[in-house]
């Protein structure tokens, strides 16, 4: 591995925003479009992170009650990136694989917010338990 | 902002005017020291609203809310009712009501609340003058903390209103917008166009599939055309959107084309895993229209004549 894959992703700012209506989910994902054109992201990597925040902050919203967005921005080796880490306290995912493998809905929608989301981004981790709410942490990384 | 929706809004009942007191530490003792005053307050009233009028009217900014001297008249008249109300030995709904009144009519005439909260300043420093000159010492300061948690909560009450008046302007223009947003225009006989610009949230996607739906059936529409050119942000929510809004307008015999996908949004939907397959689609808006005018059975505009 280069010794840039290696290095440490730096924070070079961080923001919480809160997540209780349809608003705030606009508000976060314009947030991430701001942060991806700053950061120099090309238009389809902006529309990659601004989509997938959009759909990991509405299954906060919808299935998890709301909760809390946080978005960074950082810097791998002179490589710009942008992470969302969205919380919830809500019943949690019940059938986590199921629900990354797609078109799996306990709510009449598409179901493929999160794995559609997932494919949107280069990293993404969802840790999620029966009652103990989600917490899905994405990230994008500018082409280089 | 009219009075009566401001009380109506602010919802001042027993119960919430007792938690305002409660806050502001307005106590019955409070109101019954003011009380012992009141022939002292009614005996300085003119000169009171007298020396605050001098103030508002000395400053070209407050003095320009008030035009003439039959408007001077009537606000000091009112003024001095409201001078006097400090001094009744009552904190309750009727006296909050009286207060928003105050409140809606300066947010009526469009008073910056800086230059309403700046008078309140002047205001209580008049009371405190007017307590030291007449009282002593210890009475003075008694009568003057009283005093000053009374228009403290008069000011609340103010700016509350204030602040009601500002979301009803949201509430309403958020109305308007979403109005003017899904404007459905008729391009040829029988072909509907919808540009959706903006934000779409459930509201709106509600608000868009009726007036839609509607104007189909108004139109004998055979042919719609969804223009999503102007959509920030094409996630599943706004692509089950456009499904449902196909399969409703199939109900009414009509077909959907969708217009205006641009390349970033061609690769994001793919992503997503979004099958569209059921819709007609197009790049241009103008190719669009030249599908919608074959499905009608005529051929494209640059063929004709």
């Amino acid at each position: 591995m280069a010794p840039t894959e290696a290095a440490e992703a730096k924070v070079l700012t961080r923001e919480a925003l809160p997540v209780r209506s349809e608003d705030d989910v606009v508000l976060v994902r314009r947030r991430a479009r701001e942060l991806a054109q700053r950061r120099g992201f090309d238009g389809f990597a902006q529309a990659a992170i601004t989509t997938a925040t959009s759909e990991i902050v509405r299954n906060a919203l919808v299935h998890g009650g709301g909760g809390e967005a946080t978005l960074e921005e950082l810097d791998r080796g002179g490589r710009a990136g942008v992470r969302l880490t969205c919380r919830d306290e809500g019943p949690g995912v019940l059938d986590l694989e199921r629900a990354l493998r797609g078109g799996f809905s306990v709510t009449g929608t598409l179901g493929l917010g999160l794995s559609g989301a997932r494919r949107l981004v280069d990293e993404f981790e969802v840790r999620s338990a029966p009652g103990a709410g989600t917490t899905v942490v994405l990230t994008k990384w500018a082409r280089r | 902002m009219r009075p009566e929706d401001a009380i109506d809004r602010l919802q001042l009942d027993e119960r919430e005017v007792r938690r305002r007191r409660d806050y502001f530490q307005v106590t019955d003792e409070d109101l019954a020291r003011l009380a012992s005053h009141r022939d002292l307050a009614t005996r300085h009233n003119d000169e009171v609203i007298e020396a605050l009028y001098q103030f508002i009217l000395g400053h070209p900014e407050s003095r320009a809310f008030f035009p003439d001297a039959a408007t001077v008249a009537r606000v000091k008249q009112l003024q001095r009712r409201y001078f006097l109300g400090l001094f009744q030995g009552r904190c309750d709904p009727a006296y909050a009501e009286d207060r928003v009144r105050v409140g809606a009519t300066h947010e009526t005439i469009r008073m910056p609340a800086r230059l309403y909260m700046g008078a309140y300043a002047v205001y209580l420093e008049l009371i405190r003058a007017m307590f030291e000159r007449e009282l002593e010492p210890a009475a003075a300061r008694a009568a003057y903390a009283s005093a000053q948690r009374l228009v403290a909560f008069d000011m609340a009450l103010a700016m509350d209103t204030y602040v009601a008046a500002a979301e009803d302007t949201i509430v309403r223009h958020q109305a308007a917008v979403r109005e003017l947003s899904t404007p459905v225009i008729r391009v040829f006989d029988r072909i509907l166009l919808l540009p959706l610009v903006g934000t779409i949230d459930t509201a709106r996607a509600q608000q868009v599939m009726e007036t839609l739906l509607t104007r189909v059936a108004e139109e004998q529409a055979r042919v719609v055309i969804i223009d999503i050119s102007g959509v920030p942000v094409v996630d599943t929510k706004v692509a089950e959107h456009m499904i449902m809004t196909t399969n409703a307008v199939r109900l009414l015999g009509a077909k959907t084309v969708v217009a205006g996908i641009s390349p970033v949004v061609a690769k994001t939907i793919v992503q997503l895993g979004i099958s569209l397959t059921a819709l007609e689609t197009r790049g241009r808006l103008q190719d669009a229209i030249t599908l919608a005018l074959e499905l009608t059975g005529r051929a494209p505009a640059g063929r004709q004549a």
